[in-house]
């Protein structure tokens, strides 16, 4: 078969492929133009599960008449001039291939009116050949609309899934970028019944509950950290409240939805030893970065972004969502959110301001998350919970009292020899004592741990490793650090080192995997050796220390693990990430018991 | 088969063996043991493909056969058969052994012999002879310093080498050498290297029994295994393929300075320093002071732990040489201590980062290198 050029019809199609593969993409693609039009009020409307029609309408700046052939052609924007703005978008939208990839794949109508001009326009894109604008009456804004989707693509239409599938997708997709746009009203209907409806006003917990439930919205804890020109809001689920995958952890960066898994990463962080393995966190959290420190054309949906300065951006999201993540107190009513919770601006960067007592500003990183003491006094806590103003405001160094999550707990009993009873301000506690106690004693020894060097223990025979160059790179950066960490450790030649030392808590093990091990912890930013010293003082703790089931506590014993607990710093689950305790609330009570109508 | 067996001679063959059962495998056969007769005796064989153990008992045979039957099963139910005669009677078809003793009937499954794995017949004409007594010493001393990480399985075994008169052995596990030898009572026909499992070696010390048989060693030619035979006994394990780190490098060859100690009281002061390090890092710190012209030298020993508290015991020394503070395993002390008969120790040393070596005093035969730890830089 001969080589020829593709016809233009059938070269946009494929394009099309990359941005437009299914109707919510349609819809993302439009929503995403309304609002770089700083529309105030989007209305979308969707039917067949945007099969049949797709329509946007938007209350933004228009189009003007004469520019709207041009609107739908390829590559053709009014976002970007020059190939320089591509390293400052602050636009959604740049790409100038939305509106001629729909285009070439539905039958488009364009309807726009810009302030200035007596009538609208009107033009219609057929498979991909515009047609001529006309002039019609149209209130100022934009109308997209999209019928008959991939009509002429019958392959991709046979790859939609089920309605309900596809407009489980729409609904999700505006639904964030509601939250995304609290200013914004959104309206999504089908023609007949409305599905989701924003007012506007920017408060983003009712939109969460359209979301996820009222439920759900009363317990999503709210995050607001600033650092810099980096600022970081939204929610993110307590502990208790997870799922088993990773779909309902949105990210927006700059307004824009993404899949970023670094980042993902770095919340998942923040929950260590709180969540158990294989559950995630519920998060709605909002990135403000400039533009100039994010690269957002990677990919032609741009679900995906760089940044130039990745381990700034990671840190920073880790600490500020642990520390949200530490301030959990499972308040039940929350009726006005916004002033439960103060504004707060975030620890400075450790590079920036070094911190007294020498600590190190190694990696840029700040590594030392959940069990630290140094790095809180620097850092005006927070969110932090309003009830006690005066104590936050008296000090500038808040006691780490305020940022523990358990009210005061009146003892009432033990049962089965397993479970303690508490009472608190807000209900019925039922504790683990197994649990609670591997928490106590896990907190204990990890900060007796935290002051001490890691020992090294000498090699009777140096072994060289042969590292991959990423890893030999990490380790190289980190010579003149390994020593802290209990390794010795000389560079013998090209990505290869001549271990003469390594950390005694390795045992017995092959040296050359304690530094794949170490070299790991480096790629993923975490506290090097921290898992290892983690998983040693748990395991410890739970077999040998920790009171066991079935063993009988005296009321004085009783009270003991209760006030210890009290001061734990994550006290709600033990070091496996199990939950230490059940809570009752006043209000489930009431209504288990028919006092209040059951919801 | 048909065969009649004292109840006390057949448990003990069957705990000898069943060390070499292996219990979770996905051969059946491999969790069995054979019993078959062989030349008037009663043969029971088991093994694990890396090391098999065979036994012979006296039994009276009245018609000769194999088979093998569940190893646990078969230990047990034996076990509490009244001590007096066990007979054991095959059937062929059904591969069933009944077990009767006194008033007691059992019949145990059992799988063909067929099945069996055949373990080597050597010729022990070359073989190397070793005495008991001498060898059991030489894995007491050796083997433990043996690594246990799978990762580098050279280390797992204990590297035999015969040369003459001579025999060493030596194990270590990356962090530690221990270094013994012995004389033979004739010498070898041909030198001999060869790595051989810890366990293995372990297993021959248990069940070699005192007395004037000594071991008998040899290396079949080509087939990567070692068969050891002791008085109604074998033994045959895989050898660890790969090479043995150069130990005789790692001997230092000099030192700085030498301190004599007792024994029992390094390893009283190793004990319980070690109730304090175990809870961190194990590390105890040994703090050398010579000996001056009037005063007596003394090695402090000390543990510290955030946890626990802290240690330190003094003990008498002769320190000929400079004064060292110098930091190491406990474990890795108390375990050498552990092993060593002589009333005093001799620990050389020369720098807080080399090799500390243990030797004990009067004897020549044995040495033991640690390494040292840092506890800060």
């Amino acid at each position: 078969m001969p080589i020829r050029l593709l016809a233009p019809e059938v070269a946009s199609q494929i394009a099309a492929g990359e941005v437009v593969e299914r109707p919510a993409s349609v819809v993302k693609e439009l929503v995403e133009n309304a609002l770089d039009a700083s529309a105030k009020n989007i209305q979308v409307i969707v039917q067949d599960a945007g099969r049949r029609l797709i329509e946007v309408a938007d209350d933004g700046s228009g189009i003007p008449a004469e520019e709207l052939p041009l609107a739908v052609e390829r590559h053709a924007t009014s976002k970007l001039a020059s190939a320089a703005d591509l390293f400052r978008v602050a636009t959604l939208g740049f790409r100038g291939e939305a509106l001629a990839s729909i285009g070439s794949v539905s039958r488009l109508t364009l309807t726009s009116r810009v302030k200035e001009a007596p009538t609208g326009a009107r033009i219609r894109v057929e498979g991909g050949r515009p047609g001529a604008v006309e002039v019609v009456g149209a209130p100022v804004g934009t109308v997209v609309r999209v019928e008959d989707l991939f009509y002429n693509v019958p392959a991709r239409l046979k790859f939609l899934k089920q309605d309900v599938t596809e407009r489980r997708a729409i609904d999700n997709l505006l639904a964030r970028y509601a939250l995304a746009y609290p200013h914004v009203r959104f309206r999504l209907t089908d023609g007949k019944t409305v599905s989701l409806q924003t007012t506007g006003d920017g408060d983003r917990r009712a939109i969460l509950a359209a979301l996820y439930g009222v439920e759900v919205a009363k317990e999503m804890l709210e995050v607001l950290a600033e650092e810099d020109d980096l600022v970081l809001n939204g929610y993110i689920s307590p502990a208790a409240l997870t799922r088993s995958n990773r779909r309902e952890m949105t990210l927006f960066i700059n307004g824009r939805w993404v899949a970023d898994t670094a980042l993902t990463q770095a919340i998942l962080q923040a929950y260590h030893t709180l969540l158990m393995v294989g559950r995630y966190p519920l998060t709605a959290l909002f990135l403000q970065i400039e533009p100039e420190e994010v690269d957002v054309n990677v990919h032609p949906a741009k679900a995906e972004v760089r940044f130039r300065n990745q381990d700034r951006v990671f840190s920073f999201v880790q600490r500020s969502v642990r520390r949200a993540l530490l301030a959990y107190s499972p308040v039940p009513t929350l009726p006005q959110p916004q002033n439960l919770w103060r504004s707060v601006h975030s620890v400075p960067s450790v590079e920036n301001n070094p911190l007294p007592g020498g600590a190190l500003p190694a990696a840029g990183l700040d590594w030392t998350i959940g069990h630290d003491s140094r790095v809180e006094p620097e850092a005006h806590i927070g969110p932090v919970l309003a009830t006690t103003p005066e104590t936050v405001a008296s000090s500038p160094f808040p006691a780490r009292a305020s940022l523990v999550s358990l009210p005061l707990l009146r003892l009432i009993g033990q049962i089965g020899a397993t479970y303690l009873i508490a009472e608190g301000p807000d209900g019925l506690y039922l504790i683990d004592q197994h649990a609670a106690h591997e928490r106590i004693l896990f907190e204990k020894l990890m900060a007796q741990h935290a002051q001490q060097r890691i020992p090294a223990q000498s090699l009777l025979t140096p072994v060289v490793v042969t590292l991959p160059p990423a890893g030999a790179a990490v380790i190289a950066d980190q010579l003149p650090v390994l020593s802290r960490f209990g390794f010795e450790v000389e560079p013998f030649g090209p990505n290869s080192f001549q271990i003469r030392a390594m950390p005694v808590l390795f045992g017995n093990a092959d040296p050359a995997a304690a530094l794949r091990a170490l070299v790991e912890d480096f790629e993923e930013d975490e506290t090097p050796l921290q898992t290892e010293i983690e998983a040693r003082v748990a395991a410890r703790v739970c077999k040998r220390l920790a009171v066991k089931a079935g063993q009988v506590l005296t009321p004085e014993e009783q009270r003991a693990l209760l006030t210890d607990l009290e001061n734990c710093e994550s006290p709600r689950t033990c070091p496996h990430g199990r939950p230490t305790m059940i809570h009752l609330s006043v209000e489930l009570l009431e209504r288990q018991f028919g006092r209040k109508g059951a919801r | 088969m048909k065969v009649t067996v004292l109840q006390e001679n057949l448990a003990r063959g069957l705990s000898i063996v069943s060390r070499a059962v292996s219990p979770r495998s996905t051969l059946p056969v491999l969790a069995n043991v054979l019993i078959a007769t062989d030349e008037g005796r009663l043969r029971l064989s088991a093994t694990n493909l890396e090391m098999g153990i065979t036994c012979w008992i006296g039994a009276k045979i009245e018609e000769e056969g194999s088979t093998t039957v569940p190893a646990r099963t078969f230990a047990d139910l034996v076990s509490t058969l009244p001590d007096a005669q066990v007979s054991l009677t095959l059937d062929p078809r059904t591969q069933t052994l009944n077990v009767r003793s006194g008033s007691s009937t059992n019949d145990i499954k059992g799988i063909d012999a067929q099945e069996f794995p055949p373990l080597p017949v050597p010729d022990f004409d070359q073989a190397i002879q070793i005495n008991v007594a001498d060898f059991k010493e030489m894995v007491h001393q050796v083997a433990f310093a043996a690594s246990t990480d799978e990762a580098r399985p050279v280390l797992m075994g204990v590297l035999v080498k015969v040369d003459g008169e001579t025999i060493t052995m030596a194990a270590a596990d990356g962090f530690r050498l221990s270094v013994r030898t012995a004389t033979l009572s004739s010498p070898a026909a041909r030198p001999v290297s060869a790595i051989i499992p810890a366990r293995a070696l372990s297993e021959l010390a248990r069940i070699a029994s005192d007395g004037d048989h000594p071991i008998q060693m040899v290396l079949p030619k080509g087939r990567g295994q070692v068969v050891f035979r002791v008085k109604d006994a074998e033994l045959v394990s895989q050898l660890i393929d790969g090479t043995f780190p150069d130990y005789e490098q790692i001997i230092p060859r000099s030192y700085k300075s030498r301190t004599l100690v007792s024994t029992a009281s390094l390893l009283k002061a190793c004990k319980q320093a070690e109730i304090f390090a175990r809870e961190g890092s194990n590390a105890v710190r040994m703090n050398i002071r010579g000996s001056g012209d009037l005063q007596p030298g003394e090695v402090e020993i000390s543990a510290h732990s955030e946890e626990t508290g802290s240690n330190e015991t003094i003990v008498d020394a002769t320190v000929d040489g400079v004064p060292l503070l110098i930091a190491f395993n406990v474990k890795f002390l108390r375990e050498v201590l552990e092993v060593i008969k002589t009333p005093h120790v001799a620990l050389e040393t020369t720098a807080p980062n080399a090799p500390g070596v243990i030797k004990p005093v009067g004897e020549d035969n044995f040495l033991h290198v640690i390494m040292p730890m840092h506890l800060s830089q």
